[in-house]
Protein backbone atom coordinates (compact mmCIF):
# COMPACT_ATOMS: atom_id res chain seq x y z
CA UNK A 1 0.00 0.00 0.00
CA UNK A 2 2.88 2.35 0.75
CA UNK A 3 4.29 2.02 -2.75
CA UNK A 4 0.87 2.62 -4.29
CA UNK A 5 0.35 5.80 -2.31
CA UNK A 6 3.83 7.07 -3.16
CA UNK A 7 3.36 6.42 -6.88
CA UNK A 8 -0.02 8.15 -7.02
CA UNK A 9 1.26 11.15 -5.09
CA UNK A 10 4.31 11.30 -7.38
CA UNK A 11 1.97 11.25 -10.36
CA UNK A 12 0.41 14.51 -9.14
CA UNK A 13 -2.71 13.27 -7.33
CA UNK A 14 -2.90 14.15 -3.61
CA UNK A 15 -3.48 11.14 -1.37
CA UNK A 16 -4.48 10.37 2.19
CA UNK A 17 -4.13 6.97 3.80
CA UNK A 18 -4.72 5.29 7.12
CA UNK A 19 -2.82 3.01 9.42
CA UNK A 20 -2.94 1.42 12.85
CA UNK A 21 0.76 0.80 13.60
CA UNK A 22 3.03 3.80 13.96
CA UNK A 23 6.23 1.75 13.67
CA UNK A 24 5.13 0.37 10.31
CA UNK A 25 3.93 3.77 9.14
CA UNK A 26 7.26 5.34 10.09
CA UNK A 27 8.91 2.82 7.81
CA UNK A 28 6.48 3.29 4.92
CA UNK A 29 6.46 7.09 5.23
CA UNK A 30 3.09 7.91 3.66
CA UNK A 31 2.72 11.49 2.38
CA UNK A 32 -0.39 12.07 4.57
CA UNK A 33 -2.02 9.62 6.94
CA UNK A 34 -4.44 9.12 9.80
CA UNK A 35 -3.49 6.79 12.65
CA UNK A 36 -6.31 4.86 14.31
CA UNK A 37 -6.41 2.66 17.41
CA UNK A 38 -8.33 -0.13 15.69
CA UNK A 39 -7.19 -3.60 14.69
CA UNK A 40 -6.52 -4.79 11.15
CA UNK A 41 -9.65 -5.28 9.12
CA UNK A 42 -11.61 -2.41 10.68
CA UNK A 43 -9.81 0.89 10.12
CA UNK A 44 -13.16 2.73 10.30
CA UNK A 45 -14.26 1.17 13.56
CA UNK A 46 -17.17 -1.06 14.48
CA UNK A 47 -19.52 -2.52 11.85
CA UNK A 48 -22.66 -0.43 11.54
CA UNK A 49 -21.23 2.60 13.33
CA UNK A 50 -22.02 4.98 10.48
CA UNK A 51 -21.42 8.08 12.55
CA UNK A 52 -17.90 7.03 13.39
CA UNK A 53 -17.15 5.95 9.80
CA UNK A 54 -18.35 9.32 8.58
CA UNK A 55 -16.33 11.15 11.20
CA UNK A 56 -13.13 9.39 10.14
CA UNK A 57 -13.78 10.21 6.46
CA UNK A 58 -14.33 13.83 7.50
CA UNK A 59 -11.05 13.71 9.46
CA UNK A 60 -9.43 12.65 6.20
CA UNK A 61 -10.92 15.60 4.33
CA UNK A 62 -9.74 17.95 7.04
CA UNK A 63 -6.26 16.42 6.99
CA UNK A 64 -6.03 17.06 3.25
CA UNK A 65 -6.78 20.71 3.78
CA UNK A 66 -4.57 21.25 6.81
CA UNK A 67 -1.48 19.04 6.39
CA UNK A 68 1.34 20.97 4.78
CA UNK A 69 4.40 18.82 5.56
CA UNK A 70 5.17 15.60 3.67
CA UNK A 71 4.97 12.64 6.04
CA UNK A 72 2.42 14.10 8.45
CA UNK A 73 0.57 11.48 10.49
CA UNK A 74 -2.39 12.53 12.63
CA UNK A 75 -3.49 10.29 15.46
CA UNK A 76 -7.26 10.02 15.89
CA UNK A 77 -8.71 9.72 19.41
CA UNK A 78 -11.43 7.12 18.79
CA UNK A 79 -11.47 3.93 20.84
CA UNK A 80 -13.20 0.66 20.06
CA UNK A 81 -16.80 0.60 21.30
CA UNK A 82 -16.31 3.79 23.31
CA UNK A 83 -18.13 7.02 22.51
CA UNK A 84 -16.30 9.59 20.43
CA UNK A 85 -14.66 12.30 22.52
CA UNK A 86 -16.56 15.56 22.18
CA UNK B 1 15.97 9.14 -4.10
CA UNK B 2 13.50 7.00 -6.04
CA UNK B 3 12.97 3.34 -5.27
CA UNK B 4 15.95 1.26 -6.33
CA UNK B 5 14.18 -1.63 -8.02
CA UNK B 6 17.31 -3.50 -9.02
CA UNK B 7 18.59 -3.61 -5.47
CA UNK B 8 15.16 -4.69 -4.26
CA UNK B 9 14.88 -7.39 -6.92
CA UNK B 10 18.06 -9.13 -5.77
CA UNK B 11 17.10 -8.98 -2.08
CA UNK B 12 13.56 -10.10 -2.88
CA UNK B 13 14.65 -13.14 -4.92
CA UNK B 14 16.81 -14.23 -2.01
CA UNK B 15 13.96 -13.66 0.43
CA UNK B 16 11.56 -15.75 -1.67
CA UNK B 17 14.02 -18.63 -1.76
CA UNK B 18 14.66 -18.53 1.98
CA UNK B 19 11.06 -17.87 3.03
CA UNK B 20 9.17 -20.36 0.92
CA UNK B 21 9.16 -23.18 3.52
CA UNK B 22 7.92 -20.82 6.24
CA UNK B 23 5.35 -19.32 3.88
CA UNK B 24 4.02 -22.71 2.91
CA UNK B 25 3.79 -23.65 6.57
CA UNK B 26 1.90 -20.43 7.36
CA UNK B 27 4.63 -19.02 9.59
CA UNK B 28 4.01 -15.46 8.48
CA UNK B 29 5.44 -13.62 11.44
CA UNK B 30 9.01 -14.61 10.69
CA UNK B 31 8.93 -13.93 6.98
CA UNK B 32 7.30 -10.52 7.44
CA UNK B 33 10.22 -9.58 9.68
CA UNK B 34 12.79 -10.56 7.07
CA UNK B 35 11.01 -9.04 4.05
CA UNK B 36 13.46 -6.69 2.29
CA UNK B 37 11.37 -3.62 2.81
CA UNK B 38 12.65 -0.96 0.46
CA UNK B 39 11.51 2.55 1.11
CA UNK B 40 13.30 5.56 -0.29
CA UNK B 41 14.30 8.42 2.00
CA UNK B 42 12.19 11.02 0.30
CA UNK B 43 8.44 11.45 0.71
CA UNK B 44 6.55 12.35 -2.46
CA UNK B 45 4.22 15.30 -2.14
CA UNK B 46 1.56 16.90 -4.29
CA UNK B 47 0.15 19.97 -2.58
CA UNK B 48 -3.58 19.79 -2.01
CA UNK B 49 -5.56 22.80 -3.11
CA UNK B 50 -9.17 23.64 -3.75
CA UNK B 51 -12.33 22.59 -1.99
CA UNK B 52 -13.54 18.98 -1.54
CA UNK B 53 -17.02 20.20 -2.54
CA UNK B 54 -15.73 20.76 -6.08
CA UNK B 55 -13.52 17.69 -6.42
CA UNK B 56 -13.67 14.07 -7.51
CA UNK B 57 -12.69 11.39 -4.99
CA UNK B 58 -11.79 7.73 -5.45
CA UNK B 59 -11.18 4.99 -2.89
CA UNK B 60 -8.50 2.33 -2.91
CA UNK B 61 -8.53 -0.67 -0.59
CA UNK B 62 -5.95 -3.37 -0.04
CA UNK B 63 -8.56 -5.64 1.50
CA UNK B 64 -8.71 -8.14 -1.35
CA UNK B 65 -12.21 -7.07 -2.48
CA UNK B 66 -13.58 -8.37 -5.77
CA UNK B 67 -16.95 -8.78 -7.43
CA UNK B 68 -17.99 -12.37 -6.80
CA UNK B 69 -20.14 -12.68 -9.92
CA UNK B 70 -17.88 -11.14 -12.53
CA UNK B 71 -14.25 -10.97 -11.38
CA UNK B 72 -11.68 -13.60 -10.47
CA UNK B 73 -10.55 -13.76 -6.87
CA UNK B 74 -6.98 -12.66 -6.08
CA UNK B 75 -4.22 -15.25 -5.90
CA UNK B 76 -3.84 -15.97 -2.19
CA UNK B 77 -1.55 -18.98 -2.54
CA UNK B 78 1.57 -17.50 -4.09
CA UNK B 79 4.36 -16.13 -1.92
CA UNK B 80 4.53 -13.23 -4.40
CA UNK B 81 0.97 -12.24 -3.57
CA UNK B 82 -1.04 -10.78 -6.43
CA UNK B 83 -0.04 -7.58 -8.21
CA UNK B 84 -3.35 -7.14 -10.01
CA UNK B 85 -6.23 -4.91 -8.96
CA UNK B 86 -10.00 -5.04 -9.35
CA UNK B 87 -12.26 -2.17 -10.28
CA UNK B 88 -15.15 -1.79 -7.86
CA UNK B 89 -18.13 0.24 -9.09
CA UNK B 90 -19.66 2.98 -7.01
CA UNK B 91 -22.97 1.08 -7.08
CA UNK B 92 -21.49 -1.94 -5.29
CA UNK B 93 -23.51 -3.57 -2.53
CA UNK B 94 -22.25 -5.63 0.38
CA UNK B 95 -23.53 -8.90 -1.10
CA UNK B 96 -21.65 -8.31 -4.39
CA UNK B 97 -18.25 -8.45 -2.74
CA UNK B 98 -15.95 -11.35 -2.06
CA UNK B 99 -12.74 -11.04 -0.06
CA UNK B 100 -9.56 -12.84 -1.16
CA UNK B 101 -6.82 -12.00 1.33
CA UNK B 102 -5.40 -14.49 3.80
CA UNK B 103 -3.71 -12.20 6.25
CA UNK B 104 -6.46 -10.46 8.17
CA UNK B 105 -9.78 -11.37 9.78
CA UNK B 106 -12.61 -10.63 7.33
CA UNK B 107 -15.35 -11.05 9.92
CA UNK B 108 -16.10 -7.37 10.50
CA UNK B 109 -15.85 -6.40 6.82
CA UNK B 110 -18.27 -9.20 5.98
CA UNK B 111 -20.76 -7.61 8.38
CA UNK B 112 -20.17 -4.09 7.06
CA UNK B 113 -17.85 -3.39 4.16
CA UNK B 114 -17.62 0.24 5.25
CA UNK B 115 -15.29 -0.83 8.07
CA UNK B 116 -12.56 -1.17 5.43
CA UNK B 117 -14.06 0.50 2.35
CA UNK B 118 -16.37 3.36 3.34
CA UNK B 119 -18.05 3.67 -0.04
CA UNK B 120 -21.50 4.27 1.41
CA UNK B 121 -20.29 7.09 3.62
CA UNK B 122 -18.68 8.72 0.59
CA UNK B 123 -21.92 8.40 -1.37
CA UNK B 124 -23.74 10.19 1.47
CA UNK B 125 -21.14 12.96 1.47
CA UNK B 126 -21.57 13.35 -2.27
CA UNK B 127 -25.36 13.60 -1.83
CA UNK B 128 -24.83 16.26 0.83
CA UNK B 129 -22.36 18.09 -1.48
CA UNK B 130 -19.60 17.85 1.14
CA UNK B 131 -17.57 16.36 -1.71
CA UNK B 132 -18.13 17.18 -5.36
CA UNK B 133 -18.18 13.79 -7.02
CA UNK B 134 -17.52 10.24 -5.97
CA UNK B 135 -15.88 8.49 -8.90
CA UNK B 136 -17.82 5.78 -10.73
CA UNK B 137 -14.93 3.33 -10.26
CA UNK B 138 -12.81 2.46 -7.20
CA UNK B 139 -9.87 0.10 -6.77
CA UNK B 140 -9.02 -2.96 -4.74
CA UNK B 141 -5.74 -4.77 -4.23
CA UNK B 142 -4.87 -7.75 -2.09
CA UNK B 143 -1.65 -8.96 -0.49
CA UNK B 144 1.41 -8.06 -2.59
CA UNK B 145 5.03 -9.00 -1.99
CA UNK B 146 6.30 -8.62 -5.54
CA UNK B 147 7.03 -4.91 -5.44
CA UNK B 148 8.91 -5.00 -8.75
CA UNK B 149 5.87 -6.26 -10.65
CA UNK B 150 3.66 -3.83 -8.79
CA UNK B 151 5.82 -0.81 -9.61
CA UNK B 152 6.68 -1.75 -13.19
CA UNK B 153 3.38 -3.18 -14.41
CA UNK B 154 0.46 -2.36 -12.19
CA UNK B 155 1.02 1.16 -10.94
CA UNK B 156 1.37 2.81 -14.38
CA UNK B 157 -1.95 1.21 -15.33
CA UNK B 158 -3.62 2.33 -12.11
CA UNK B 159 -2.37 5.90 -12.51
CA UNK B 160 -3.55 6.03 -16.10
CA UNK B 161 -7.04 4.96 -15.00
CA UNK B 162 -7.10 7.49 -12.16
CA UNK B 163 -6.16 10.24 -14.61
CA UNK B 164 -8.73 9.07 -17.16
CA UNK B 165 -11.38 9.49 -14.44
CA UNK B 166 -9.95 12.93 -13.52
CA UNK B 167 -9.51 11.92 -9.90
CA UNK B 168 -8.54 14.87 -7.68
CA UNK B 169 -7.92 12.90 -4.48
CA UNK B 170 -7.25 9.22 -3.75
CA UNK B 171 -8.24 7.93 -0.29
CA UNK B 172 -6.29 4.75 0.46
CA UNK B 173 -7.36 2.27 3.12
CA UNK B 174 -5.00 -0.57 3.97
CA UNK B 175 -6.21 -3.47 6.09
Amino acid sequence: MGLIQRAVEEAGIPTISMGNAIDRMSLIKPPRALLVKFARGCMFGEPGNKERQRRIVMDGLEALQTMTEPGTIKELPYKWKRPDPS
Amino acid sequence: MPLNLERFRAAYDKWVEESLPDYQAGRMEHIIKTYPFVVPDDIPWTAYSGDPANQTFALLSSGGLYLKESQPAFDTASIHGDISFREIPKTVQQQDLGIAHKHYDHGLAEQDINTIFPIHRFIELEQETVIGTLAETHYSFSYVNNAVGLVEKTLPELISRLKAQAIDVLFLVPV
